[in-house]
C-alpha cells in the first residue's frame, strides 16, 4: 500500500526527505527503510516475521485454523450433532479422540468444527468494528474540528462500557445467535479502531507529502483514502490482529452464557459452557474446547505482538539493523 | 413476562382459557446472585440461625431456599410463573387445598356440600381467621376474590366456565351455583395459589403485585433483587409455623445452587443439575428427594401449516422422536417417558402407547403424506430451560427420518406471543401443576379451547371433552377422558414426551418438609438441622 502511495501522485514529494530529519517518526523514516532495500514492504515485513519464532509458531497455529476451520465437516469424523445412543460421556478413546458429551456426541468433531463459527465469527466481527472504527478515525483526524469532537465523543461514550457489558445489552436488543454476536462485538470493538485510527491520522495528516497534495488541488476524499490511510495503516493492522483474539475470545464468551452461538452448533463458549456442568463427571467436555480457545487466543496475540515490532518504525529500524538517523 | 401473559390472554378475549401453570422454570437469568442482606451468621452456620430478638419463643430460625427463578409479581390471580407460586404456597390459602396426593382436604372451607343435581355446593367457612392486615375472614373475601378472577378476565378465568353465580348466604357460607354440574370444581377453585383468597377491595387498595395480604403461614416481606424474605404471621389460623422466616434466593445457575447447598449457605434447593442427582445421594449432609410429578413436556405441531395438517405427517414425528433418549439426555434419567399426558400414579392414567420409536415406519408415513426429504421443521423452545436439550436429541432424531429441524429459542414471553399468533411450525414446552384430566385436555385440544394453539379440530373429541366436563360417575368420567386420551395422542394433536421428576434436596436433618407431585412447596412446619 505504501508503494502505491510513493510511486504515484503528489506523495511523490515525500520521497527526498532525509532520515531523522523529523522528530516525528512518521512516513518519512519507514519510507527510507523500504527506499534502500529495493524491495517491497510488505516482502520485508514477511521476512522480518519469519525471523521470529514464536511469530512462526503463531501464524502456523492460525495457518492450521484456518484450514480446519474450512475444511472441518470433511476432517471430522462425525456429524457435529450425531448423537450415539448409549454412547454419553464416553471418556477419550481411539473412537472418540476427545470423548462423548452427553447427548453422545464426538467432541473431537465438534471442536474441529467449532473452529469454523470462532474464524467467522472473528472475521465479521472486527471486519464490521475495522470498517466502522477506520472510517470514523480516518474523518475524525483528518477534518478534526467538531466533526472530530462529535465523533471520538460519541465513541468515547460507547467505550466507558465494559466490552461484555455492551455486547450482552446489545444482544438484549437484538435477541440472540451468532449472527447478531457477531454484530454486538463489532460495535464493542469500534471505538478502539477508531482511536487507533485518529491517532495515526493526526500525525500522518501534518506530513509534507500531504500538503503538499492538498496544496496541488486534490479533494479531501482522494487525500484521506489514497495517501492519509495506507500511511496510517499500520498501527490499525496491528490492531486488527489482536482484535481477532479479542473477538473469539468475546464470541466464546458471548456463548459461554448463551447469547451467541445457538446449541446445537457447535462454537467453542457454548461447548465449554455445557462442559462445565459435566466437569466432575467428563472433564474432557470442558477442556478440549477450551484448550482450542486458548491456543488460537495466544496464537493470535502472539502474532499481534510480533507485528507490532514489524510495522513499528522505531522497532523495525532495529530489526533490519539499520538506524533511524538517532 | 406478566405483562405479555396478560396481554396475550387479552387478545384471546373471553375464552381466554389462562396457561394456567405451564410456565415451567423460566430460569432465565444465569445470574444467581447470592443477596447479601441475608443474616450473616446463617451463611456460615445454617444451625444457628437466630437473630430476630422479637421472637418470644425459643429460636426458630430462617430457612434459606434456592429457587432457580424470579418471580415475576406477587398477584396471585395476575402471575402464571411458577416461581411466584413457590413464594405464595406460603402466603395464601385456597378454600380448599390438595395433599400430597392429589385429594382435597378442607382449607379455608371446612366442609361443602353438593345438591343432589350437582349444580350448587355450599361452602362452610372456617371461623377465626384472619387476614395479614388484621381484617377477619368472611364469605365477602371469597366472593370478592372469584369475582375478580372472573370479571378482571384473570389467567384462571377458564376454570370458572360453568359458574353462574358465587354468593355470601351469610358471613361464613358461601354457595357457588353452575351451569352444569362440574365434578372438577374443587381442583378448579382449589388446586393452585392462583385460586387464592384475598380480602375484599384489596386489588384496589394495595398493590398486589408487590405486596400481599394473605390468611397463610406466612406474611410477605420486603423484595430484594436477589431474594425475598417472608416471615411467620403468629395469628395464622393453623398456628404459628414452625420456623420464624424463610429467605427466597433466586439462583439460575443449577451447579451454583448445588454449590451453596454443599457449602451449607442455604438449606433447600429444586434447581439440582439433572447429572448430579444419581451422585448426590450418596453426599453426606444433602438429602436428595425424586417424586413423580404431574409435569408433563409435549411437541405440538402448527394443524395451519403444511404438511403437519396431515395426521400421516404428525404421527411421522411422532414415531420419529426416541422418547428414552430424550429422557436420558434431557434429564438424566429422572423421567418417565409417557405418550399421553396424564403420568402413571394418577388415577385418571390410561396406558395408550401407539408410538415406540420406529424411523421406518416413520418414514413410511412422510412417504405417504408426501413429505419429502429435507422437509423444514422450526422447533420453537424456550431458552435455558430442559427443552434446549430434549430439542437437540428431537433434532438429530427427525434428521434420520429426513426432516430437518431448526432449534428456535425464545424468551418466555415471545414464545407466547408467538404461540397465540401462530407463528411457528412446532413449539415444545411443559404443562405443570394439573391434577384433573379437564386441566390435562380440555383448554389444550377443544376445538374452541384458549390453549389449542396447534389447531386441533375434532367433533368427536369435542364431545367426549364435553361430556365428560359433566359427567359427576367417576368411573364414568374416567372412560370419557380415556378415549379423548386415545384420540388427542393418537391423531397427535400433541406429542407426549414425558413426565418429568420432582427433584429437591435439601440439608441432612431439616425436618417436616414434604415433597410433592404439584410441586407445591410447603415450609410451614419445617424445622431446620440442628
Amino acid at each position: 500500500m505504501n508503494d502505491e502511495t510513493r510511486g504515484g501522485g503528489p506523495t511523490g514529494a515525500a520521497g527526498p526527505t532525509q532520515p531523522g530529519a523529523t522528530d516525528r517518526l512518521g512516513a518519512t523514516d519507514r519510507l527510507d527503510v523500504v527506499g534502500d532495500k529495493h524491495r517491497p514492504r510488505w516482502q520485508e515485513t514477511l521476512l522480518l516475521l519469519a525471523r521470529n519464532p514464536m511469530a512462526v509458531a503463531a501464524s502456523l497455529v492460525l495457518l492450521l485454523l484456518v484450514l480446519v476451520g474450512v475444511l472441518g465437516e470433511w476432517l471430522a469424523p462425525y456429524g457435529y450433532n450425531e448423537q450415539f445412543v448409549g454412547g454419553q460421556l464416553e471418556s477419550p478413546s481411539t473412537d472418540h479422540w476427545f470423548g462423548t458429551d452427553e447427548f453422545g456426541r464426538d467432541v473431537f468433531s465438534r471442536v474441529l468444527m467449532g473452529a469454523e463459527v470462532s474464524l467467522r465469527v472473528g472475521a465479521v466481527a472486527v471486519g464490521i468494528s475495522l470498517v466502522a472504527g477506520v472510517l470514523i478515525g480516518l474523518f475524525a483526524g483528518y477534518f478534526g474540528r467538531w466533526l472530530d469532537d462529535a465523533l471520538m465523543r460519541f465513541m468515547d461514550m460507547l467505550f466507558a462500557f465494559p466490552a461484555l457489558l455492551m455486547a450482552i445489552a446489545v444482544l438484549a436488543i437484538l435477541g440472540r445467535g451468532e449472527n447478531n454476536a457477531m454484530i454486538a462485538i463489532g460495535i464493542v470493538y469500534t471505538p478502539i479502531f477508531a482511536r487507533v485510527t485518529r491517532a495515526s491520522v493526526l500525525s500522518v495528516r501534518e506530513e509534507v507529502f500531504i500538503r503538499a497534495s492538498r496544496a496541488s488541488g486534490a479533494g479531501s476524499l482522494r487525500i484521506i483514502f489514497r495517501h492519509v490511510l495506507p500511511n496510517a495503516a499500520p498501527p490499525i493492522i496491528v490492531q486488527t490482529t489482536i482484535s481477532l483474539a479479542f473477538a473469539i475470545l468475546s464470541e466464546a464468551a458471548l456463548s459461554f452464557v448463551g447469547l451467541g452461538t445457538q446449541p446445537p452448533n457447535p462454537s467453542w463458549g457454548l461447548m465449554l459452557s455445557e462442559g462445565r456442568g459435566f466437569v466432575e463427571h467428563a472433564w474432557w467436555m470442558a477442556l478440549f474446547p477450551g484448550l482450542a480457545i486458548f491456543f488460537v487466543v495466544l496464537a493470535f496475540n502472539v502474532l499481534g505482538d510480533a507485528l507490532r515490532d514489524v510495522l513499528d518504525p522505531r522497532q523495525r529500524s532495529v530489526l533490519t539493523g539499520k538506524g533511524a538517523g538517532r | 413476562m406478566a405483562p405479555t401473559r396478560r396481554r396475550q390472554l387479552r387478545t384471546l378475549g373471553a375464552l381466554a382459557l389462562g396457561l394456567s401453570l405451564t410456565l415451567a422454570a423460566c430460569g432465565g437469568d444465569d445470574e444467581g446472585v447470592p443477596i447479601d442482606d441475608a443474616p450473616a451468621d446463617d451463611t456460615e452456620d445454617p444451625g444457628a440461625a437466630d437473630d430476630d430478638p422479637d421472637a418470644d419463643e425459643a429460636p426458630r430460625g430462617t430457612l434459606i431456599a434456592a429457587i432457580s427463578g424470579e418471580p415475576d409479581q406477587f398477584d396471585p390471580h395476575a402471575t402464571s410463573a411458577y416461581a411466584s407460586f413457590q413464594v405464595l404456597e406460603n402466603v395464601y390459602d385456597t378454600l380448599v387445598a390438595p395433599d400430597a396426593d392429589g385429594e382435597f382436604q378442607p382449607s379455608l372451607a371446612t366442609e361443602w356440600d353438593t345438591s343432589d343435581d350437582g349444580l350448587t355446593w355450599t361452602f362452610t367457612l372456617r371461623e377465626g381467621v384472619t387476614f395479614h392486615d388484621g381484617s377477619d375472614f368472611t364469605a365477602a373475601d371469597v366472593v370478592y376474590s372469584f369475582n375478580r378472577i372472573i370479571d378482571d378476565e384473570m389467567a384462571n378465568a377458564f376454570r370458572f366456565a360453568s359458574v353462574d353465580e358465587i354468593s355470601a348466604a351469610d358471613d361464613h357460607t358461601v354457595v357457588i351455583t353452575l351451569t352444569e354440574p362440574t365434578p372438577a370444581l374443587l381442583a378448579n377453585i382449589g388446586g393452585f395459589k392462583g385460586m387464592s383468597i384475598i380480602p375484599e377491595g384489596a386489588a384496589d387498595e394495595v398493590d398486589l403485585a408487590t405486596e400481599a395480604v394473605g390468611t397463610g403461614p406466612f406474611e410477605l416481606g420486603t423484595l430484594g433483587a436477589g431474594g425475598i424474605t417472608i416471615t411467620a404471621y403468629d395469628e395464622y389460623w393453623g398456628g404459628p409455623a414452625s420456623i420464624e422466616a424463610v429467605e427466597f434466593r433466586y439462583i439460575g445457575e443449577a451447579t451454583t445452587a448445588l454449590t451453596a447447598l454443599r457449602t451449607g449457605e442455604i438449606h433447600w434447593t429444586d434447581n439440582i443439575p439433572p447429572q448430579d442427582i444419581d451422585g448426590l445421594g450418596d453426599e453426606s449432609g444433602i438429602e436428595v428427594g425424586v417424586s413423580p410429578s404431574v409435569d408433563y413436556w409435549y411437541v405440538a405441531l402448527n394443524q395451519a401449516v403444511e404438511p403437519w395438517d396431515q395426521i400421516e405427517a404428525r404421527q411421522a414425528v411422532a414415531f420419529g422422536i426416541n422418547r428414552q433418549q430424550v429422557v436420558d439426555v434431557a434429564q438424566f434419567g429422572a423421567a418417565t417417558v409417557n405418550q399421553t399426558a396424564i403420568p402413571e400414579d394418577s388415577f385418571w392414567y390410561h396406558d395408550y402407547t401407539p408410538f415406540d420409536h420406529d424411523p421406518g415406519q416413520a418414514r413410511q408415513l412422510l412417504d405417504a403424506a408426501g413429505v419429502d426429504e429435507g422437509q423444514p421443521l422450526g422447533l420453537m423452545v424456550v431458552q435455558d430451560t430442559e427443552g434446549v436439550q430434549a430439542a437437540q436429541v428431537i433434532e438429530s432424531n427427525l434428521a434420520e427420518i429426513g426432516i430437518d429441524v431448526t432449534i428456535e429459542q425464545e424468551p418466555s414471553s415471545t414464545w407466547l406471543d408467538r404461540q397465540a399468533e401462530g407463528e411457528f411450525d412446532a413449539f415444545m414446552w411443559s404443562w405443570l401443576g394439573n391434577l384433573d384430566p379437564f386441566d390435562f385436555y380440555h383448554a389444550q385440544h377443544y376445538s374452541e379451547g384458549g390453549f389449542n394453539a396447534q389447531g386441533y379440530h375434532n367433533d368427536e373429541l369435542d364431545g367426549l371433552l364435553e361430556q365428560a366436563a359433566a359427567e359427576t360417575d367417576q368411573d364414568a368420567r374416567k372412560a370419557l377422558y380415556d378415549q379423548a386420551a386415545e384420540l388427542i395422542a393418537g391423531e397427535a394433536s400433541y406429542i407426549y414426551l414425558y413426565n418429568p421428576d420432582v427433584v429437591q434436596a435439601w440439608a441432612d436433618g431439616l425436618g417436616g418438609y414434604e415433597i410433592r407431585p404439584d410441586r407445591a412447596i410447603n415450609f410451614e412446619n419445617v424445622t431446620l438441622p440442628e
